[in-house]
């Protein structure tokens, strides 16, 4: 693979989980304040329907990011010396075994979002 | 010999690293005044609050919408400034600085009046909404500011460092003005 | 098999040496130090400040332990306890524990972990100091005469709005946090840029230490969650003093706004606490067990992850304030799921004290009784995240005990083991081990003695933030327990600091490398010469030190390599991979930013007093010191 590809692959899996995540976390707990406050009843947001669609692009994201890093893990699999050689690809190497590590724990929590947005009734106090 | 032995790569100065840790912290300020007016507006069953009228369409929008376009000349100044060219330096920055203080002037007068006519301690509605809209005009001030210390510095020619500061301030307005639509964009959204 | 001489130092090497002390040498006196902008003075001077504070806090402590050793005591009356809860929570946290591990251990070691002569922002870092300490002065003076804080660290609307607490007090509180937290934003755009920009050469970002990684970490917390705590404090001081309505629902606002903004500050707050702590133990455990740190980029990673997991949790503060449940999933799940790179780093800590060759000398004990207590921290951190368990135990000594076990298990334990640790590397001095191990363990009984009943007496139901309890509900004999742990304690306390200005007195000489830790700090003198490093140097693993550059280095600074001894100089490096990008004059000793710093303390004082003109007219004055600052520019090459 060439140099350019591994660095916008590694990258990208690095920032782009983690982004999306926050992303998913802010929009999803607004559209919870939305529904759930007197506004909706001018908005009419259907909480399921939103936060389903919102955390199941999320976690599509979040495993395109999580591919990205292990196509650079793959890609780099022959480097002498591991992430312990000298720089570029060493460099590369690690940030894509840091983001496979990372990318695992905000599918995760997103997941976990998707599942309990869904399952738990809309809008009941805790 | 000093660094001969090794040869340099270019890089983006830590000057302009320390104005990108500015726009971050500044980035995150807004965005929770902007989560506290949506917080305000889930929570309320009509918007605005207290039967207070909302922002009017153009004389919040194309204000800001000119104050936008002047990241071209700053940018155009940053790239002029890097290629040593300073009387087009000075020239972008001047043609930027008319315009940013036009819209001082502008909003200055018209926030002066929009209070007069309802206070910020009407209500919680009027509390974010001059608060956003004062901690705007702040970060457009504080614009200014930078651009005429900028102004004096080149008075006296072009160094590296004026040419760091340059740099760090184009991207200052980068962030003012989109900070800038953002709010508008935000207090904008009470017509919807 | 014969070792090879190192090379002898030349005549022109000398020279160099001798350029480079007089270039950097700092200023004499008094004035030096108030005007120093050398990244090891700085931290010096934040360390003293710190333990100053760290005092401060400790008495408040002691009172409030003093006070609840049996029921009904009447030492203390509830108005003076809640001075003391809020000032000791103020204190501890913005106080102590932040600018000790960042601005006195971050700023120390950062530069010469990295191999840099300085920050990359020097004045700033001095400016960050003078306004931390202004600040602290400004609260303490508030105590002293009546008018601290008394709603608590975290403040909660309505009690603090003007309605329940109608004197200076919050007011005190929301400009002294703001102050506060524009040193330490500031330090934290110092840190993130130093990284980035003032590595040496060959120090990719693979091959930072991780004790860095531990500080970006937590530099890039605090410059995300600053902002939100200055915007609230900003709004309950509109509140307060110009009749906004920001928090009271009558007028359409929301008191859980306050604790929505604030805990968004808050709870990365708390992991900022502890991360740079992380990094302390992570660069105890390779020097003692000499061996690297197993699972390297896990680590760096997991210390990173902390902290941005971290900020979507905030909300688990806020289980009881009867938010719907499928809001509250959200901050469940990230707080589920936030305890695995916490839990990825323990078992590399312990996986390398395993693999290695284990010496248990102080700092190692101590930071064999940090792992104890954060896991255990952990354990009932972890059970915050049921929503039921959380809402039964919230406002109880259960919550007490969980942070203070974190808190002092995991960010004061690594403080102390660092004290010890870098002790040789700061003063030239040895500490004395045999002390050293028994205020380890004076110290670890007495804060096991102190919060582990806590968990107890927590869930029999005693409440937090009381000023006393009634007798017969089985408190009584734990709390006593408590306080004798607190003195014991404090007992652990002075025989630590005690045996660290023995051993600066009376210590034999260490030398330069007394542990052979692996990072570059360990390369140059102890204490380090003011430039830090003859030879920048070139990099080639995450353990330079075990890399034996040394012979290349005498022959670099023969050489003239990379010495740069004409002027006040150090490099710049590109961001990921560390190559050498510029070479950059700093600046030297300077009064604007003790001068700047005093401005801005007098605009916080004015507008506290309700004088907003003369406010105006020290913010002016502040305007003209950064004029003043920014006309002296750097040489050009």
């Amino acid at each position: 693979m060439k140099l350019r590809h591994l660095e916008i692959l590694q990258w990208g899996g690095l920032f782009l989980g983690g982004a999306i995540f926050a992303c998913a976390h802010v929009l999803g707990y607004g559209i919870v304040l939305a529904a759930c406050n007197p506004a909706n009843a001018t908005f009419g947001i259907d909480h399921h329907v939103w936060e389903g669609a919102l955390m199941a692009s999320a976690a599509v994201v979040v495993l395109i990011a999580e591919a990205a890093s292990v196509l650079v893990l793959y890609g780099t699999r022959d480097l002498a010396g591991g992430y312990e050689a000298e720089p570029p690809l060493s460099r590369i190497r690690y940030f894509a075994i840091t983001a496979a590590l990372a990318n695992v724990l905000f599918l995760s929590i997103v997941l976990l979002e998707l599942f309990g947005s869904l399952f738990n009734v809309a809008c009941r106090q805790a | 010999m000093t660094a001969a032995a090794f040869p340099r790569r270019p890089s983006l100065p830590a000057a302009w690293w320390g104005m990108v840790m500015l726009i971050c912290s500044e980035t995150v300020l807004f965005a929770c005044m902007i989560a506290t007016y949506f917080y305000f507006r889930f929570r309320s069953p009509i918007w605005p609050q207290g039967g207070v009228s909302p922002p009017e369409l153009i004389s919040t929008l194309v204000p800001a919408l000119c104050l936008a376009t002047t990241s071209v000349p700053m940018q155009l100044a940053a790239f002029a400034a890097r290629a040593g060219r300073l009387a087009w330096t000075r020239l972008y920055v001047v043609a930027a600085l008319i315009v940013q203080c036009g819209y001082l002037g502008f909003e200055i007068r018209d926030y002066n009046n929009q209070q007069n006519a309802v206070d910020i301690t009407h209500n919680a509605y009027t509390s974010i909404y001059f608060t956003l809209l004062g901690a705007d005009h702040g970060h457009v001030v504080i614009g200014a500011l930078f651009s005429f210390w900028l102004l004096w510095k080149l008075s006296k020619g072009l160094n590296r460092y004026r040419t760091n500061a340059t740099l760090a301030i184009a991207w200052y307005w980068h962030f003012a003005n989109l900070a800038t639509l953002a709010v508008v964009g935000t207090l904008l959204s009470a017509r919807v | 098999m014969a070792v090879a001489t190192p090379p002898a130092v030349t005549p022109a090497g000398t020279e160099r040496l001798d350029r480079l002390e007089r270039m950097w040498e700092s200023r004499p006196g008094i004035l030096g130090w108030l005007t120093t902008t050398d990244h090891k003075r700085i931290g010096l001077l934040y360390f003293w400040a710190t333990l100053v504070f760290f005092g401060a806090g400790g008495i408040e402590a002691l009172m409030m332990r003093t006070q609840l050793a049996e029921p009904n005591n009447n030492l203390i009356g509830p108005a003076t306890y809640d001075e003391l809860f809020s000032m000791h929570g103020i204190t501890m946290i913005f106080l102590f524990i932040i600018p000790m591990t960042t601005g006195a251990f971050g700023n120390y070691l950062l530069p010469l972990m990295i191999g840099a002569r300085d920050m990359a922002f020097p004045r700033m870092n001095a400016l960050s100091f003078w306004i931390f300490v202004s600040s602290g002065i400004f609260l303490y003076i508030a105590l002293f005469i009546g008018v601290a804080p008394n709603a608590g660290w975290y403040n909660y609307v309505p009690l603090s709005g003007s309605q329940y607490d109608p004197g200076r007090n919050i007011d005190v509180y929301c400009l002294g946090i703001i102050l506060n937290g524009i040193s330490s934003t500031l330090t934290a755009a110092q840190f993130i840029v130093t990284i980035f920009k003032s590595r040496a050469p060959g120090m990719s970002l693979n091959r930072l230490p991780l004790f860095c990684y531990a500080m970006f970490a937590a530099a890039v917390g605090l410059l995300f969650a600053l902002p939100s705590l200055t915007i609230d404090t900003i709004f309950l001081f509109l509140d307060r003093n110009i009749g906004t309505h920001f928090f009271q629902p009558a007028h359409g606002g929301s008191t859980l706004l306050w604790q929505t903004l604030f805990w968004f500050f808050g709870h990365p707050e708390v992991y900022i606490l502890i991360v740079p702590a992380f990094g302390i133990a992570t660069s105890i455990i390779p020097a003692f067990t000499q061996r690297k740190l197993v699972g390297f980029p896990l680590v760096a990673i997991a210390e990173v992850l902390v902290i941005v997991i971290g900020f979507g949790v905030f909300s688990h503060h806020m289980y009881a304030t009867g938010l719907p449940t499928v809001g509250l999933i959200f901050f469940a799940a990230a707080t589920a799921m936030v305890v695995i790179p916490s839990t990825i780093q323990v078992f590399s800590w312990l996986m390398s004290l395993i693999t290695g060759t284990p010496r248990y000398r102080t700092p190692l004990l101590f930071i064999g009784g940090f792992i104890f207590m954060f896991v255990i921290g952990g354990l009932s951190g972890m059970m915050f995240v049921a929503i039921p368990l959380d809402q039964a135990t919230t406002h109880t000594y259960f919550i007490l005990a969980h942070f203070h076990y974190i808190i002092f298990g995991a960010a004061v334990f690594p403080i102390f083991g660092g004290m010890y640790y870098w002790f040789p590397k700061v003063t030239g001095k040895m500490y004395f081990e045999r002390p050293g191990q028994i205020s380890f363990w004076v110290l670890f009984v007495g804060t096991n003695l102190l919060f582990f009943p806590m968990h107890i007496v927590g869930l029999l139901g005693m409440p937090r933030r009381d000023y006393t309890y009634p007798s017969g509900l089985g408190w009584g004999a734990y709390n006593l327990a408590e306080t004798i742990g607190g003195y014991i304690t404090l007992v652990g306390i002075l025989m630590l600091l005690g045996n660290l200005v023995v051993s600066y007195l009376r210590g034999e000489e260490a030398g330069p490398d007394p542990f052979h830790g692996g990072t570059l700090e360990w390369t140059i003198p102890s204490p380090p010469p003011d430039y830090n490093f003859a030879v920048i140097p070139k990099v080639r693993s995450a353990y330079p030190n075990w890399d034996g550059d040394a012979a290349e280095t005498t022959r670099r600074l023969n050489q003239g390599v990379l010495v740069l001894e004409q002027g006040h100089e150090q490099v710049e490096t590109t961001v990921a991979d560390g190559f050498l990008s510029d070479v950059v004059t700093m600046p030297h000793s300077s009064p604007w930013p003790i001068l700047l710093a005093f401005f801005l303390a007098m605009v916080v004082l004015f507008l506290t007093l309700g004088k907003f003109g003369v406010a105006g007219i020290m913010g002016i004055l502040c305007l003209l010191a950064l004029f003043g600052w920014h006309s002296q520019e750097p040489a050009d090459e």
